[in-house]
């Protein structure tokens, strides 16, 4: 993204590299599709960095969720939806429960999340829960070790849900159809596993 | 609505409790049932669906699924009682998001109509959320005097956990974000603490008490040492503690301390050896249950020294 500044020695192209964001670089509109999507007051962040402060996964990484605060009051949506420490918030609410603002930063986190997964940006491990949902109707489904334990302590050897009812599956496939998450979900992870 | 017919509720599973700690769900019926608490049967519920997971990839699935899943118990004339937070995280929210916001449940019903009937497969177009019912963890039933209460569990005691020390992992999902929960404080809450006193064990504060357990969000999956090393954190406060178990209400922090701890050891080469047992199945082992009947095998770090202690 950042602006060249004509230096002859390229290691210190790269060493002085502009770091300003500039206002092209921004899309006003990201501040309120946010907030449509996460239902929430996202625009007041003044940050103090209450969030950051309260963050579990700031301590141990480079995620600041003060950052990603920053981003979408700027409307900076590349830098925010392309950052892989997008997918470090361990959703906690920590942020959410002590944010003088009243803001759910949390909730902007996810709402961000929502479309970087629309721009095919999205971990693997979150579309193998979808595939497995659409299989089975469960993110965790039943194993045979698990069925030999229920039958043992007194339990149906499948919980009463879709998998001991799967005539039900057709209606969560359904759902999932709707919104075409498993075709997208399906797309991905080959990709994904085509490139090792 | 459940007052008109005393303590029932549609028992709503989720995946993890069933399909890899079954003892959750075994003492969740029996010893609920000794409290006045009837659970039933939701034919056909599926995966709440994971909060983390679904939340972070498509809001609306999340909502849909999750409010499918909640016309089933409205369709049973029933209030949900569940033992997951991330099950509470998505059944809560999105029932109280739903009943509050007119524009998401037209969408919701929209495509509800289409899905069949739980009370009847083969009939479409009787799907859809009415807002008719309320949602609750079992702690948060166990813990309110009007359905039961510390003192009823304490009368209901037969094996009193005398002796053990217990630190208390509440979870996210449970009590947080405060302002759309009804539960409380979330710095230091000790409502929970008082359950587990009540079973005649000594609840102890820890550090960080109110700290994730690392998992929630995706992280687990996406980065696992990550996710480890908060869990690391916690098990060091618990251990400074001196506690002899961590109980919690969520099966998803139970398998990430349970499981957790012998990734960490593989990944960090440290191994803690703490009996991680939902407060389920600590009421379970307090009313009497033995460990074979609480499948109490099926976690991964051996809880035995905490048996030792009270059998």
């Amino acid at each position: 993204m950042a602006k060249a500044k004509g230096y002859s020695d390229p290691k210190l192209e790269a060493k002085l590299q502009d770091r300003y964001y500039y206002r092209e670089y921004s899309h006003p509109d990201f501040t309120k599709k946010v907030h449509d999507l996460a239902r929430t007051v996202n625009h007041m962040c003044y940050q103090c960095g209450t969030c950051t402060g309260s963050c579990v996964s700031a301590p141990r990484s480079s995620y600041r969720i003060r950052l990603f605060m920053r981003r979408q009051v700027l409307g900076l949506e590349d830098e925010a939806l392309t950052d892989p420490d997008l997918w470090l918030c361990t959703t906690c609410y920590s942020c959410t429960d002590r944010c003088p603002r009243d803001i759910a930063p949390t909730d902007v986190i996810m709402a961000m999340r929502n479309f970087a997964y629309q721009r095919g940006i999205v971990p693997v491990n979150f579309l193998k829960t979808v595939q497995l949902i659409y299989q089975s109707g469960h993110g965790v489904p039943n194993n045979d070790v698990n069925r030999a334990v229920r039958t043992k302590i007194g339990l149906p050897k499948d919980p009463p849900t879709t998998h001991a009812y799967p005539e039900f599956l057709p209606g969560i496939r359904q759902i999932l159809d709707h919104w075409k998450v498993k075709e997208q979900a399906d797309k991905i992870v080959a990709e994904a596993e085509k490139h090792g | 609505m459940a007052e008109a017919k005393g303590h029932d509720y549609a028992l709503f599973l989720g995946c993890i409790a069933p399909n890899r700690y079954p003892g959750c769900e075994a003492s969740a019926i029996k010893c609920s049932r000794k409290l006045g608490i009837n659970l039933h049967d939701m034919k056909g519920a599926s995966c709440c669906p994971a909060p983390g997971a679904f939340g972070s990839i498509d809001l609306n699935v999340w909502y849909a699924m999750a409010a499918r899943n909640v016309v089933i118990a409205e369709k049973m004339g029933m209030d949900i009682a569940l033992e997951c937070n991330g099950c509470y995280k998505s059944i809560y929210e999105v029932n109280e998001k739903l009943k509050h916001h007119d524009e998401l449940r037209d969408m919701v019903n929209e495509v509800l109509k289409t899905v069949p009937d739980p009370t009847d497969p083969t009939k479409k177009g009787t799907m859809e959320f009415k807002g008719t019912i309320d949602v609750f963890h079992l702690v948060e039933l166990y813990a309110d005097p009007k359905i039961c209460g510390p003192d009823k569990i304490r009368e209901n005691v037969v094996r009193p956990l005398t002796g053990t020390r217990i630190g208390v992992h509440y979870g996210c999902h449970l009590i947080k974000p405060k302002k759309e929960r009804h539960l409380g404080d979330t710095e230091n809450p000790m409502w929970i603490e008082e359950l587990v006193a009540a079973l005649g064990a000594e609840p102890v504060q820890y550090r960080k008490k109110m700290q994730c357990c690392g998992a929630g969000g995706g992280v687990r999956g996406y980065d696992l040492v990550h996710a480890l090393d908060i869990t690391n954190e916690k098990l060091i406060n618990l251990h400074e503690a001196k506690v002899d178990a961590v109980t919690e209400s969520c099966p998803f922090c139970q398998l990430q301390f349970d499981r957790g701890q012998i990734e960490i050891k593989e990944k960090f080469g440290k191994m803690w050896g703490l009996p991680v047992l939902h407060f389920n199945e600590l009421l379970g082992l307090a009313f009497g249950m033995s460990p074979a009947e609480l499948a109490l095998d099926m976690h991964a770090i051996p809880v035995d020294p905490f048996l030792k202690k009270i059998l």
